[in-house]
């Protein structure tokens, strides 16, 4: 038994943060283009001493390009990833995703209805509110539905949520509001139907505004407020009563739980679009490689999502070059065989 | 017996309703190195008592009072104050499989960690004492979901040993075990409350156990007290007839707790 400390979170951080280095550096060189790894760990080398302009053609290529992209798909995995880790021990049930749960789909309609609602209506949403609104759209769409979900599912039974209920009602509104997505987005006169079609299976390919900013901030202070409460969730995880009597105000915890998981799931769909199974995948190899614990598996689980999710993407627009799949393709191929694995496996307990 | 030392954990008057009145006019006292016993038949609000001693519930009327250097209301503390005094064994419900017996006891630590703290080898030493007080330490790496209902039980006793409390509560804990293992486990919590000069409470359907076991028994009918005082001052024939409606005999013998049997007649 490996007693936890800060130094074994920081070694084995470090140790991913290498593999998300190793990661970016072969999405880099991989596409329609192929660049070796040397030249392009030669380029990056000199866009961080300034030293531009010699080559272009493949500046151009390796960072207005690629690079972005490898952030974007990062910044979005992470996310995603940490908010499965939280919501499996949230609900102690090693199914629950955003995904699953309908989260994700739930914060896609937030931002249709956003960009449906400022067409209609004719808003010119301008300058720094346009940064917030369409996450903030997003973020309600989410909380809006783990709060639809939570009715749905109805009344607590004695040590807490009835977990399996939870998951079915979360099934059945992510196939509810996908249906309202469809229905809103060809009800409106929509001239980029394919874009669209990817974006609602989750796509990364579509160019980000500067809300990217206010996205990433989001995800970070999520993140850390996440953090702060994962010994709390371990101690939910065994039982709410449990929890309190070992000193957790329960209902608080998971009120801020709830919220901020769906800010930080909100907050990246209204640029990706519900990829589905990332929070599913990645949770599940982290607590394999460290244990249940979540004072070491929410910090390995964010950079293990970004790891994942890059290389999915990696895949996703490689493939079947010089076309593009969108990631949530490759992301429900891997992990729709992992859930039925789970379920199957002592009927979807941990 | 009078003890001399300051209460514990006092209930003033305490009212609870929830859809109607649950408890009403509540009213107990705790002392350290005291084994208390509550019976009464299903549903007459022992586990709200214990929810409202341990401040999961709040009472609607009355207060819960609690000895932190000075008596300090219950309402006032947070959850984990409250947890670094206050340790309740639940009724066995299911417990996660997926941990170890150890990091199961070692939660008990949490409410004496800092907001980013972790357990240090002073948790650890403090979770493996109270394995071997409660013969698990042969189990620490097991899995809760391989060890048996009476192994588990006393896992959950362990746990609460882990928090270092000063005030014990215990639902129901001795349910569903075969009647050596609640003598066990009963002598262990007052040997433990003994060494520990803890303030128990238990909860317990084996009236005879808490006889022999208990220094004051409490009966309690329809969310009130019925009865309080030593097991052969309560434990009488009348009294056991109001609380339960069937007829018992009570045998006291020399110096020994009342030994209590229901009259049950087959058709």
């Amino acid at each position: 038994m490996r007693r936890l400390s800060r130094q074994r979170i920081l070694s084995v951080c470090s140790v991913l943060l290498a593999a998300w280095l190793l990661a970016a550096l072969l999405s880099l060189s991989l596409g329609s283009v192929a660049i070796p790894p040397g030249k392009s760990l030669h380029l990056v080398a000199r866009l961080i001493t300034g030293d531009t302009g010699r080559e272009p053609a493949l500046e151009t290529i390796l960072f207005s390009v690629r690079l972005p992209r490898i952030l974007l798909a990062s910044l979005v995995g992470a996310a995603l990833a940490l908010a499965g880790a939280v919501f499996q021990s949230l609900l102690r049930n090693p199914l629950a995703d955003p995904y699953v749960l309908g989260v994700s789909t739930g914060a896609s309609m937030g931002t249709i209805v956003y960009i449906i609602l400022a067409a209609s209506a004719g808003i010119q949403v301008t300058g720094s509110l346009a940064l917030y609104a369409r996450p903030a759209a997003a973020f309600a769409g989410a909380a809006l539905t783990v709060a639809a979900v939570y009715f749905v599912a109805g009344k607590s039974d004695r040590r807490g949520e009835s977990s399996q209920r939870l998951l079915l009602a979360g099934i059945v509104m992510a196939s509810f509001i996908s249906s309202i997505n469809v229905f809103l987005l060809t009800s409106t006169s929509q001239a980029d139907l394919r874009g669209i079609f990817y974006w609602l299976i989750g796509d990364l390919s579509r160019p980000v505004d500067a809300s990217i900013y206010v996205i990433t901030l989001m995800v970070a202070v999520g993140a850390l407020l996440l953090y702060l409460l994962s010994q709390s969730l371990n101690l939910i995880s065994t039982g709410e009563e449990d929890a309190l009597t070992l000193g957790v105000e329960v209902p608080r915890v998971k009120l801020r739980v709830y919220l901020l998981a769906s800010l930080v799931t909100g907050s990246v769909v209204s640029i990706s679009g519900p990829i589905a199974y990332i929070g599913l995948i990645c949770p599940h190899l982290a607590r394999m490689a460290l244990g249940g614990d979540n004072r070491i598996l929410f910090p390995s689980v964010f950079i293990f999502g970004a790891i994942f999710t890059l290389l999915a993407d990696t895949v996703a627009r490689t493939v079947v070059a010089p076309a593009e799949l969108p990631v949530g393709v490759i992301t429900a191929l891997c992990g729709a065989p992992l859930f039925i694995y789970l379920l199957r496996r002592k009927g979807g307990g941990w | 017996m009078v003890s001399l030392d300051p209460i514990a954990l006092e209930a003033r008057a305490v009212d609870f309703a929830y859809r109607g009145p649950l408890i009403s006019g509540f009213s107990l006292q705790l002392r350290p190195n005291e084994v208390v016993g509550v019976i009464g038949p299903n549903g007459c609000g022992k586990t709200t008592v214990l929810k409202l001693l341990d401040g999961i519930l709040s009472p609607s009327s009355g207060e819960v009072l609690i000895n932190i250097n000075g008596r300090q209301s219950l309402a006032l503390l947070s959850r984990k104050e409250i947890a670094r005094r206050i340790a309740m064994v639940p009724q066995n419900g299911g417990l996660p499989g997926h941990q170890t017996v150890f990091h199961f006891a070692l939660q008990g630590r949490s409410p004496h960690l800092s907001l980013l703290g972790f357990e240090s080898a002073h948790d650890e030493e403090i979770t493996r004492e109270a394995l071997r007080l409660t013969h698990l330490e042969g189990y620490a790496d097991a899995l809760v979901s391989e060890i048996s209902g009476g192994e588990k039980q006393r896992l959950l006793l362990a746990r609460a040993l882990t928090q270092q409390p000063a005030i014990l509560l215990l639902d129901e804990f001795t349910a569903n075990l075969d009647v050596n293992y609640q003598v066990e486990l009963v002598s262990l919590v007052v040997r433990i409350t003994r060494e520990r000069r803890l303030a128990t409470l238990v909860v317990s359907h084996e009236i005879n156990i808490l006889a022999a076991f208990c220094d004051r028994i409490i009966l309690m009918s329809d969310g009130a007290i019925l009865r309080q005082g030593s097991p052969s001052e309560v434990l009488t024939e009348t009294n056991l007839l109001q609380l339960f409606g069937i007829s018992f005999t009570v045998r006291h013998g020399n110096n020994q707790a009342p030994e209590v049997m229901p009259v049950i007649r087959g058709n």
